[in-house]
C-alpha cells in the first residue's frame, strides 16, 4: 500500500516533468532565450557597469544585490532557528556522570594546527578576490567556518568555552545584514537608491570598497554562523 | 524525437529528482527523508545551471584572456543563493532531528506514529 | 524615488539580525526592539497603502537597475496585504510579552523575537516582490522562520510537527524553484511583467504548462489546500499560541498570494487549459471547505479545531480563485485579509485562556466565560465572524464568493459554501456552549483570572477589527478592485 502510494507520487511528478522539459530549448544553444535576454547585457556590459570581472559576483552584488541580502537573511534565520530549537538552560549534570571525552588523535591535532594558518589565508583570499576570480564572500566564509569548526574540535572547546566569546559572536553573526545595511544606506545617500552604487569618474575606488565591505560582511558572518551551528548541534 | 534527444541532460535531472522524491516519500528514517530532499534540491540546481550553459563557452569571468562565448552568469548566481537556502533548511532539519531524538529516542517515522 | 517600499521589509529584517546581540542579557530589550521595528513596518506599509489609493500601483528599482536587469519591487493591491501583516504582527509582539515569558525558555527568547521579525520582513518582502527569484528567496525566509517558530516552545509533538512542516514546505519550495528555472530557460528573464510579456511569444506549450502546474502545486502545498493539508493541523496546534496566530492567519496566505501573483504571469498565454484549471481549483476548494469543517467538528482540543478551521477557510479562498469571475475574486481577495484578522483574534484569545487556565480541551474549559469575560467575548466575536454572520468581517468575503458561484452558473458551489458555514457555525456553537453554559468540571476554574492587560489589549483590538472590517467593508473591496479587474479581464 505504502509502496503503491510512493510510486504514484513519483509518477505524478515524473510524467509532467518529462513531458515539460522535452519542450525546453536545448541546453548549450547560444541562441536560446536564456542567453539572449537578460544574460546578454550582463555579459556585454557587466564588467563596465559593475566593476567586477567575475560576472557572477557582479550579478550577486550589483544587479541582484537584494536577492543576496535575502540570502544573508536566510542563513541568519537558520542560525536563529537552530538556536531557538536547540538552546536550553545549563544542564543539570549529576556529579560523576562526566561526558565520555573522546581524545583527539595527536596526529590529527598536529596536522590541523599546522595547516590552520594556510587555510585561513586561503579563506581570506577567496573572499578578497571574489570580484576577479571564482570565489566570494560565501565561499570564503565557508572555508573560514570549516577552519573554526576544526579548531574547536581539536582544542575541545564547545558551547561552554567557545572559540569566539558569546557577546562578540552575536555581533559577528550579524555582520552580513549589518554590512548590507551600511552599504545600502550609503548607496541611498550618494546614489539615490537603496543598494545603489555611485557612478561617474573617480567612483571606481568607492564602488570597489563598498563591494569589498559586502564580501567581508558576508564572509565573516557566514564563518561565525557556521561555527555556532556546529556548536549548537554538538551540545555541551 | 530529435528535440527530445537534445534535452537528454534535462531528463537526467528529472530522474535524479524522482530518486530524491521517492527516498523522501518511501523511507521511514527521518535522516534519509532529509537526504532525499537534498537530492531533489541538487537535481533542481543542476537543471538551472545547465540551462545557462553554452556549447564551448567559458566561465563568465571577463578578464580579457578569453573571448566569448561566455556561459550565462545569472543561473550561477541564482544557484549560489539556492545552495545557501538549501544549507539553511538542512541545518534546521538536522537540529529538529536531534531534538526529536532527544525527546522520543528514535527517528524512524513508523515508530514515531504513536507519540503524542 | 522614495525608499519607503524597500525599507518596509529591510528594517525588520536587519532589526531581526540585531535582536539576539542586543537582547542576549536583557530579553526585555529584545521585545522593545521588535516592537519598534514592527511599528516602523506598520507606519511604512500604511504610507505605501495610502499612496496606492492615490496613485495606483508603483514600483521601485532596487539599486537603480531597471527591470528586467535588476530586481523590481512592486506595490499593488495584493501587496497591500502587508499592512494587515504588519498590524497583526505588532499585536502578536505586544501579546508575546507575558505569554512568551511563561511558555518559552529564557535562553530562546531573543531568538524567538528575532524569528518573528524575520518572518514579518519575509512576508512583507514576499508581498512586494516583482521578481520571480526574489519571490522565492523571501518565501524561504518566511518558511525557515516558520518551521523554527513551531518548535520554539519545546515538547516532543512540536518538534515532530515542525519536521513534518519542514518537509512539506521544502518540497513545495523545490517545486517553485524548479518552475522558476523552467520559466527562465523559456524567456531568459525573471521579472514577472517581462516574463508574462515574453511568455506570450513562446511556441512550445509543454514547458509552460509544466511551470504553471509546478508553481500552482508548490503554492497549494504552502497554503495547505485540502489533499495536501496534512502538515498543517499538528504544526498550528503544537506551536505557541502567538505563533499559531501568525502561521494560521498570515503564513498560509503566502501560498495564496504566491498563487495570485504567478497566475498573473500566465494570463497572456493562449492555448492554456485555464478553464479546466479553474474548475480543478474550485472543486479542491469545495472539498477543503467541507472536509476541514468536518474534521474540526470532531476535535476536542480547541487549538486543533481552529487549525482545521483554517483548512476550511483556505478552501473558501481557493474556491473563489477557481471560479475566477469578478465577484468570486473580490470575495477571495477580501477573505484573505479578513480571515487573517479573524484567525489571529481567535488564536490570541484562545491563547489567553490557555495561558490563564493551563488547559486546552473543551471539557476542561467549561465555564471559563464567566471567569475571563473579555477573552471569551473576543472568542465569541471571532467565532461569529468566522462562521460568516452578517455585520462581521467574515460575512463579506463569503457573500461575494457565493455571488460569484451564481454568476458562474454553478449554484452547487454556493450550496457547499452554505453547508460549510453551517458546519463551522455548529462547531463554534460547541465552543460557546462550553464556555458560557456548562458548569466547570474542576474547581480550579473558579480561581481563574482575566489575562494581563498586554495580552488583553491586542486581543480586543483585533476583535474590534473583526467587527469594523464588516461595517466598513467598502474599503477592502475598493482596495482589491483594480487587481480583480486585471485578473478577471485576463481570464
Amino acid at each position: 500500500m505504502k509502496r503503491l502510494l510512493a510510486a504514484m507520487v513519483v509518477a505524478a511528478a515524473a510524467i509532467p516533468m518529462f513531458a515539460g522539459v522535452a519542450g525546453l530549448p536545448a541546453p548549450g544553444d547560444a541562441g536560446a532565450p536564456a542567453h539572449t535576454r537578460v544574460a546578454a547585457r550582463y555579459v556585454e556590459a557587466g564588467v563596465r557597469e559593475t566593476g567586477a570581472q567575475n560576472l557572477v559576483t557582479g550579478v550577486l552584488l550589483n544587479y541582484r544585490a537584494y536577492d543576496t541580502f535575502g540570502e544573508v537573511m536566510v542563513i541568519f534565520a537558520a542560525l536563529a532557528a537552530v538556536s531557538a530549537v536547540l538552546s536550553r538552560g545549563p544542564p543539570a549534570r549529576r556529579p560523576g556522570e562526566a561526558r565520555p571525552q573522546v581524545e583527539t588523535s595527536p596526529v590529527v591535532a598536529f596536522v590541523i594546527r599546522l595547516t590552520a594558518p594556510f587555510i585561513a589565508i586561503f579563506g581570506v583570499m577567496v573572499i578578497l578576490k571574489g570580484h576577479l576570480a571564482p570565489g566570494g564572500g560565501f565561499q570564503g566564509g565557508v572555508i573560514l567556518g570549516a577552519l573554526l569548526v576544526l579548531l574547536s574540535v581539536v582544542t575541545g572547546r564547545g558551547l561552554e568555552r567557545p572559540l569566539l566569546p558569546a557577546p562578540a559572536a552575536r555581533w559577528l553573526q550579524a555582520a552580513g545584514p549589518l554590512a548590507f545595511a551600511v552599504v545600502g544606506l550609503f548607496g541611498l545617500a550618494c546614489a539615490g537608491t537603496l543598494l545603489g552604487y555611485p557612478a561617474g569618474p573617480g567612483a571606481d575606488m568607492l564602488r570597489a570598497a563598498m563591494m569589498l565591505m559586502l564580501e567581508l560582511g558576508i564572509g565573516i558572518g557566514g564563518a561565525a554562523i557556521i561555527l555556532w551551528l556546529f556548536l549548537q548541534m554538538r551540545g555541551e | 524525437m530529435g528535440a527530445a534527444l537534445q534535452n537528454l541532460d534535462y531528463f537526467a535531472f528529472v530522474i535524479l529528482f524522482c530518486i530524491g522524491l521517492h527516498t523522501l516519500v518511501a523511507r521511514p528514517n527521518l535522516l534519509k527523508k532529509l537526504l532525499g530532499l537534498n537530492i531533489m534540491e541538487t537535481a533542481v540546481f543542476a537543471f538551472i545551471v545547465t540551462s545557462g550553459m553554452v556549447d564551448g563557452g567559458a566561465a563568465p569571468i571577463v578578464d580579457g584572456t578569453v573571448t566569448g562565448p561566455f556561459a550565462s552568469p545569472l543561473p550561477q548566481a541564482l544557484i549560489l543563493t539556492g545552495i545557501v537556502v538549501a544549507v539553511s533548511i538542512s541545518a534546521l532539519a538536522l537540529a529538529l532531528i536531534i531534538e526529536i531524538y532527544r525527546q522520543c529516542g528514535t527517528i524512524e517515522a513508523d515508530e514515531l506514529k504513536g507519540v503524542g | 524615488m522614495s525608499a519607503w517600499l524597500p525599507l518596509a521589509a529591510c528594517v525588520p529584517l536587519v532589526a531581526g539580525a540585531l535582536v539576539p546581540a542586543v537582547g542576549r542579557r536583557r530579553p526585555q530589550l529584545a521585545q522593545g526592539c521588535a516592537l519598534a521595528a514592527s511599528g516602523w513596518t506598520v507606519l511604512a506599509t500604511a504610507r505605501l497603502t495610502r499612496r496606492l489609493f492615490m496613485e495606483g500601483p508603483f514600483s521601485y528599482a532596487m539599486g537603480g537597475w531597471a527591470a528586467p536587469w535588476g530586481i523590481e519591487l512592486r506595490f499593488d493591491a495584493w501587496s497591500a496585504a502587508s499592512l494587515f501583516i504588519a498590524l497583526i504582527m505588532l499585536a502578536v509582539l505586544v501579546y508575546s510579552g507575558p505569554y512568551a515569558r511563561a511558555a518559552i525558555e529564557p535562553r530562546r527568547l531573543p531568538w524567538y523575537y528575532s524569528l518573528l521579525l524575520l518572518n514579518l520582513g519575509g512576508m512583507v518582502g514576499f508581498a512586494c516582490a516583482g521578481d520571480l527569484f526574489n519571490l522565492f528567496v523571501f518565501m524561504e525566509l518566511v518558511s525557515v522562520s516558520s518551521y523554527a517558530l513551531v518548535a520554539v516552545g519545546g515538547g516532543r509533538i512540536a518538534a515532530l510537527a515542525a519536521f513534518k512542516y519542514l518537509l512539506a514546505g521544502a518540497v513545495s519550495s523545490v517545486l517553485v524553484l524548479f518552475s522558476v528555472g523552467v520559466l527562465h530557460a523559456l524567456t531568459g528573464s525573471l521579472n514577472m511583467a517581462d516574463v508574462a510579456l515574453r511568455l506570450a511569444a513562446v511556441e512550445s506549450r509543454g514547458p509552460v504548462v509544466l511551470a504553471l502546474a509546478g508553481l500552482s502545486a508548490g503554492f497549494m502545498l504552502k497554503a495547505a489546500l485540502f489533499p495536501v493539508h496534512l502538515w498543517l493541523p499538528d504544526a498550528h496546534a503544537a506551536a505557541p499560541c502567538p505563533v499559531s496566530a501568525v502561521l494560521s492567519g498570515l503564513v498560509v496566505k503566502v501560498g495564496i498570494i504566491g498563487l495570485l501573483r504567478t497566475n498573473a504571469v500566465f494570463a497572456g498565454v493562449d492555448g492554456l487549459p485555464m478553464a479546466a484549471f479553474g474548475q480543478v481549483l474550485a472543486w479542491l476548494g469545495a472539498l477543503a471547505i467541507v472536509a476541514g469543517a468536518l474534521f474540526a467538528l470532531f476535535q476536542q482540543d480547541i487549538k486543533l479545531m481552529l487549525a482545521y478551521s483554517t483548512v476550511s477557510n483556505i478552501g473558501y479562498i481557493v474556491l473563489g480563485l477557481g471560479l475566477a469571475n469578478h465577484a468570486a475574486l473580490t470575495g477571495a481577495g477580501i477573505h484573505v485579509l479578513n480571515h487573517a484578522i479573524i484567525k489571529a483574534t481567535l488564536f490570541l484569545a484562545v491563547g489567553a485562556i490557555i495561558h490563564q487556565t493551563g488547559s486546552r480541551t473543551l471539557r476542561e474549559l467549561r465555564g471559563v466565560g464567566r471567569m475571563m469575560p473579555w477573552s471569551a467575548l473576543a472568542v465569541s466575536i471571532g467565532a461569529l465572524s468566522v462562521a460568516g454572520l452578517p455585520p462581521t468581517a467574515g460575512f463579506l468575503g463569503k457573500w461575494y464568493i457565493a455571488l460569484g458561484a451564481f454568476a458562474a452558473g454553478q449554484p452547487g458551489f454556493a450550496a457547499v459554501l452554505l453547508l460549510g458555514a453551517l458546519l463551522i457555525f455548529a462547531y463554534y456553537i460547541r465552543i460557546l456552549n462550553a464556555f458560557y453554559f456548562r458548569a466547570p468540571v474542576d474547581d480550579n476554574m473558579r480561581s481563574v483570572h482575566e489575562a494581563p492587560l498586554p495580552m488583553l489589549l491586542p486581543v480586543l483590538f483585533l476583535a474590534a477589527l473583526c467587527i469594523l472590517g464588516g461595517l466598513f467593508g467598502r474599503w477592502p473591496v475598493a482596495l482589491v478592485a483594480p487587481a480583480v479587474e486585471r485578473l478577471a479581464g485576463g481570464g
